[in-house]
C-alpha cells in the first residue's frame, strides 16, 4: 500500500505533537497521562525557591512549583504549585522551603495533614511550615552560639592556667595534699576506665543519631528551634559549672590534667578528633548532637556530674 | 544604492499581501500543500535529527569539560543541555540546515519557473501564481518547521544523553533530574514560536528571492545564494529578536 | 475584441514598445510578425496582463485589463490561451499531466473525461505516445506541441501562440498551421500569432501587424501585405520569401 503524502504528514505532526506535550509534562515533572491538583502556599520568605523547582512529599518528587510572586497587598511571596492527584493533600498539611540556595537546589518539602482530615480544594492554600529556612535559622543563632561556646572555653583555659600556677608554687596547698591525693588518683582512674565502656555507647548512639539526622531535619524545623534555645540554655549550665569548677581547687588540677592527657570522660569528649570532624564537618552534626543533648540531657549533665565529685 | 533593501521590503511586503490575499483560496494550494509538507518536513527529518543528536551530544561534551569541578553536580549538565537544546539549538540548528536545504530548493525551484515562463504559464491560465505557488510553500513552512523543532529537541536531548551517559559524563538518570529541576515551561513555547517564525521567514525569504527571478540561469543561482544567505541572516535577527521580546 | 492603444513599455529606462495600436476582431486570426528583439512577445504579454505598460490601455471584450482588480483579470484570462515561447511545461509533471492541469484546475470533469481530452489534444499535435515522459525527456518541438495542447486543452474563446512553428521540422509545422486554422475556423477561436514564418502568417492569418524596433510598423489584411510598397515590411518578407522559396 502506498502511503499518500497527507497521511504521512499527519502522522508526523501528530507525533510531533504528542512527544512535545508528553516531553514538556515530563520536563514540567506532572505525570505523563494523569491530570494534577493546583494549589498555593504563602511564605514570608522564598528563600530562593523558583518555578520549576521540584515538590517533595517524604522525599519523593510529586510535582513542581509553578509560580513565585510577591503578593501586592500582602507582601508576602504566593508560591503556586501543583502534585500529582494522587496524593492528597488535606487540612492540616503545610510545606516548607528547604535546600541550599547557594547551590540552586531549592525545593518545597510538603507535609501531608491527616489523611481523615478533609482534602484541601483545588487552588487552596497550603500551611507553610514554621521554620521554613532551617539552616537559615542555624547560621542565624551560630554567632551566638560560638559565643557561648567559646566563652565555655575561655572559662575553661582560664581554670587550666588557675591549675598550672598553683601546681608551680612549691609550698602551695595543692602540693602539699598532692601526695595524699594521689591514692585518690589512683582511685579515679579506676572509676574512670569502668566508665569508658559507657562513654564508647554514648558515643555510638551520636553517631546513629547524626545518621538519621537527615530526615530528622526537614520534619522537625520546629523542634530544633527548640534545641537551639536548650542549646543556649545547656551552655549556660555548662558555664555555671565551670564557674563551680574553678572553685573546686585541689582535686580539680588533677583531673584536668588527666582530663588533658585524655582519660577522662570529659576529655574524651573534647580530645576524641572523630567527633570535632563531625561537629566540624556539617551543621547536622552540630544539630543532631544538640538533638541527643535534648532527647536526654540528663545523660550529658550526668557525666558533668563527675566533676561535682571533685 | 540606499533604496535598494527599503524597496525590497516593499517588494516583499507586497509579496506577503497577495499571498495572504490568497490564503482563502485553499483549492488553489491544497495539493502542493501536502506536497509542500512532505518535502520541507518529512524529507528534512532525516538531516535535521542528525545535526541535532551531534549537536545535543557536542554541548555534553562541551558542558561537562567547562564544569570539571567536585562541587557541581553533574546533574547541572542536564540543567544545561536540555534548555540550551529547547531555548536555542533545537530551532537554530533545524534552521540553519533548512536555510540551506530547504531555502535553496525554493528558491532555484521558483527561480526556474519564472525563467522558463512557468509562472507566468500559471497566470495566463488565471491561476493565481502566488497562491499556487508561495502560499502552500509558506504554510508548509509554519506549520512543519515546529514538527522539525520538535523532532530535533527530543533528539538532540536524547543524543547528549546518550553520550553523556556513556561518555561518563553524567548518567542518564542524573541527566533527567537536572533537567527536570531547572525547566521552565515557557522554554519549549518559546522553541515553538521560534521555530514558527523560523519556518516562516526562510520559506518567505526564498519565495521572494526565487519568484523575482530574473536573468536566466545566471539569475536562478544568483537567487538560490542570496536565498540561503538572506534567511541564515534574518534568522539570526529574528532569534535576536524574539529573544530580546520574549525571554 | 482586443485592443491595444498606446502602449509604451521601457525596461531599465530602455524603451522597447512605442505608442503600439492593434485591434482584433472577434474569430480573427492576427499575425504580429517582427524580427527578433522587435517587442513581439513583450506585446503579447500585455495583452494577457503579464506586463503592465508604462502608458496606454489594453481593453478586452471592452474591460480594460490594466485598471481591473487582479480577481477580475484572472476571470479575464480564463478565456486566454496561451503557447508561450518557450513552451513553459511544469516541469514537476509529466506531459499528460501538463494537459491535464488546465482541465483538473478549471473544470469539473471526471478523471476519464480528463484522459479522453488530453488524448484527444495530444492528439492534434501528433504526440500521442508522450504522455508519460517528462518534458526534459521530451525534443525542443515536442515540448512546444505539448504546450499547444496545454494550451488549446480548454477550449479558449482566445489563443496567443507565440512562435508555435519555430523549431519545428515543415512537415510538423503544417500541422500545426493546420490546427490553429481548424481551431479557428471551427470553434470561432480569435488567435494571435507571433511569428517571423512568413509561410504560416500567409497559410493560416486573416491579418497581419508588422512591428519594427518597438513601433507598430505596419498592420493590414494578407492581400494587403502582398500590395504593399513599405520598404522595411518588403525587405522581411523577401528575406523570408528567399527562405521558404515562395
Ligand atoms: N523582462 C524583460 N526585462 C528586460 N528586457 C526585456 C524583458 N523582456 C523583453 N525585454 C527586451 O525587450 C525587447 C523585446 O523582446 P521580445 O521578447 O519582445 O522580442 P521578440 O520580438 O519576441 O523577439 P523574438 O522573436 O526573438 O522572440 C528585447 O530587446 C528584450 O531584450
Ligand atoms: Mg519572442
Amino acid at each position: 500500500m502506498k502511503i499518500s503524502n497527507e497521511l504521512k504528514v499527519g502522522l508526523t505532526i501528530i507525533g510531533a505533537t504528542v512527544i512535545f506535550i508528553l516531553g514538556v509534562r515530563y520536563f514540567e515533572d506532572l505525570p505523563l497521562f494523569a491530570t494534577t491538583y493546583e494549589l498555593k502556599a504563602e511564605f514570608e520568605d522564598a528563600g530562593g525557591l523558583i518555578p520549576g523547582n521540584l515538590v517533595r512529599v517524604s522525599g519523593v518528587s510529586v510535582g513542581s512549583v509553578n509560580s513565585v510572586v510577591i503578593s501586592q497587598e500582602t507582601g508576602k511571596v504566593e508560591i503556586g504549585f501543583h502534585v500529582d492527584r494522587n496524593i492528597i493533600v488535606t487540612e492540616g498539611s503545610y510545606a516548607i522551603v528547604t535546600g541550599i540556595d547557594a547551590l540552586g537546589a531549592v525545593r518545597l518539602d510538603l507535609f501531608l495533614g491527616s489523611p481523615s482530615a478533609p482534602q484541601i480544594p483545588e487552588g487552596g492554600l497550603v500551611d507553610p511550615g514554621k521554620g521554613s529556612d532551617l539552616l537559615g535559622d542555624l547560621s542565624a543563632s551560630a554567632p551566638e552560639m560560638f559565643d557561648k561556646v567559646s566563652g565555655v572555653l575561655d572559662g575553661l583555659d582560664s581554670v587550666l592556667a588557675e591549675a598550672g600556677t598553683m601546681l608551680s608554687q612549691p609550698e602551695s596547698d595543692l602540693r602539699r595534699t598532692m601526695s595524699s591525693m594521689e591514692s585518690a588518683v589512683a582511685e579515679l582512674d579506676a572509676l574512670l576506665a569502668s566508665e569508658r565502656g559507657r562513654v564508647d555507647s554514648i558515643m555510638s548512639n551520636v553517631e546513629s543519631v547524626t545518621g538519621s539526622l537527615d530526615s530528622a531535619m526537614g520534619k522537625d524545623g520546629e523542634k530544633v528551634s527548640q534545641v537551639m534555645n536548650h542549646l543556649g540554655t545547656t551552655l549556660t549550665t555548662l558555664d555555671a559549672e565551670l564557674a563551680r569548677l574553678s572553685s573546686v581547687s585541689d582535686n580539680l588540677n588533677v583531673l584536668l590534667q588527666k582530663l588533658n592527657e585524655g582519660q577522662g570522660t570529659l576529655g574524651l569528649l573534647i580530645n576524641d578528633p572523630t567527633m570535632y570532624h563531625k561537629m566540624d564537618s556539617t551543621l547536622d552534626s552540630i544539630n543532631s548532637l544538640l538533638a541527643d543533648f535534648e532527647s536526654d540531657p540528663a545523660k550529658y549533665l550526668g557525666e558533668m556530674k563527675l566533676v561535682d565529685l571533685f | 544604492m540606499i533604496l535598494n533593501p527599503i524597496r525590497a521590503l516593499g517588494k516583499y511586503s507586497q509579496l506577503l499581501y497577495h499571498a495572504f490575499g490568497a490564503l482563502p483560496e485553499f483549492g488553489t494550494y491544497r495539493v502542493n500543500l501536502w506536497q509542500q509538507m512532505m518535502r520541507i518536513g518529512i524529507d528534512s527529518l532525516p538531516i535535521v535529527m542528525l545535526a541535532a543528536a551531534f549537536s545535543g551530544a557536542v554541548t555534553t561534551v562541551q558542558t561537562a569539560y567547562q564544569l570539571v569541578s567536585p562541587l557541581i553536580p553533574r546533574s547541572i549538565i542536564g540543567s544545561i543541555v536540555v534548555p540550551s537544546m529547547i531555548l536555542e539549538l533545537g530551532a537554530v540548528v533545524t534552521g540553519f540546515i533548512l536555510a540551506g536545504r530547504v531555502g535553496a530548493r525554493i528558491a532555484a525551484e521558483l527561480g526556474t519557473m519564472r525563467v522558463t515562463e512557468q509562472i507566468d504559464a500559471l497566470e495566463a491560465m488565471g491561476l493565481n501564481s502566488i497562491g499556487y505557488l508561495i502560499v502552500p510553500r509558506v504554510l508548509a513552512g509554519i506549520v512543519m518547521f515546529p514538527v522539525l523543532y520538535v523532532a530535533a529537541s527530543f533528539v538532540g536531548i536524547g543524543g547528549g544523553m546518550l553520550v553523556g551517559h556513556f561518555g561518563g559524563f553524567v548518567p542518564i538518570g542524573e541527566f533527567l533530574e537536572g533537567a527536570r529541576e531547572f525547566f521552565q515551561p515557557f522554554d519549549p513555547v518559546f522553541g515553538l514560536i521560534k521555530s514558527l517564525v523560523f519556518g516562516f521567514t526562510i520559506t518567505s525569504i526564498s519565495c521572494f528571492k526565487g519568484y523575482n527571478t530574473s536573468g536566466g540561469a545566471e539569475g536562478v543561482g544568483r537567487s538560490t545564494t542570496q536565498a540561503a544567505v538572506a534567511s541564515c541572516v534574518f534568522l539570526l535577527l529574528a532569534d535576536l529578536v524574539l529573544a530580546a521580546t520574549l525571554l | 475584441m482586443i485592443s491595444v492603444r498606446n502602449i509604451n513599455k521601457s525596461f531599465d529606462g530602455r524603451q522597447v514598445l512605442f505608442d503600439v495600436n492593434l485591434d482584433i476582431q472577434e474569430g480573427h486570426t492576427q499575425a504580429i510578425i517582427g524580427r527578433s528583439g522587435s517587442g513581439k512577445s513583450v506585446l503579447m504579454k500585455h495583452i494577457i496582463g503579464l506586463m503592465q505598460p508604462d502608458s496606454g490601455h489594453i481593453t478586452v471584450d471592452g474591460i480594460d485589463i490594466n485598471i481591473i482588480p487582479y480577481a477580475e483579470l484572472r476571470k479575464v484570462r480564463r478565456n486566454f490561451g496561451v503557447l508561450f515561447q518557450g513552451g513553459a511545461l511544469f516541469d514537476s509533471m509529466d506531459a499528460f499531466e501538463n494537459v491535464a492541469f488546465p482541465l483538473r484546475t478549471f473544470t469539473s470533469k471526471s478523471e476519464s473525461e480528463v484522459r479522453a481530452e488530453v488524448m484527444e489534444c495530444l492528439g492534434m499535435v501528433e504526440l500521442p505516445d508522450v504522455g508519460k515522459k517528462m518534458p526534459s525527456e521530451l525534443s525542443g518541438g515536442m515540448q512546444k506541441r505539448v504546450a499547444l495542447a496545454r494550451a488549446v486543452a480548454l477550449k479558449p474563446r482566445y489563443i496567443l501562440y507565440d512562435e508555435p512553428t519555430s523549431g519545428l521540422d515543415p512537415e510538423t509545422s503544417n500541422t500545426i498551421d493546420e490546427l490553429i486554422k481548424s481551431l479557428a475556423d471551427q470553434l470561432n477561436v480569435t488567435s494571435i500569432v507571433v511569428t517571423h514564418d512568413m509561410h504560416s502568417v500567409l497559410n493560416i492569418a486573416d491579418r497581419a501587424a508588422f512591428i519594427h524596433e518597438g513601433r507598430m510598423h505596419w498592420t493590414g489584411t494578407i492581400e494587403d501585405l502582398h500590395a504593399s510598397d513599405d520598404k522595411v515590411l518588403r525587405r522581411f518578407v523577401k528575406a523570408n520569401e528567399y527562405q521558404i522559396g515562395v
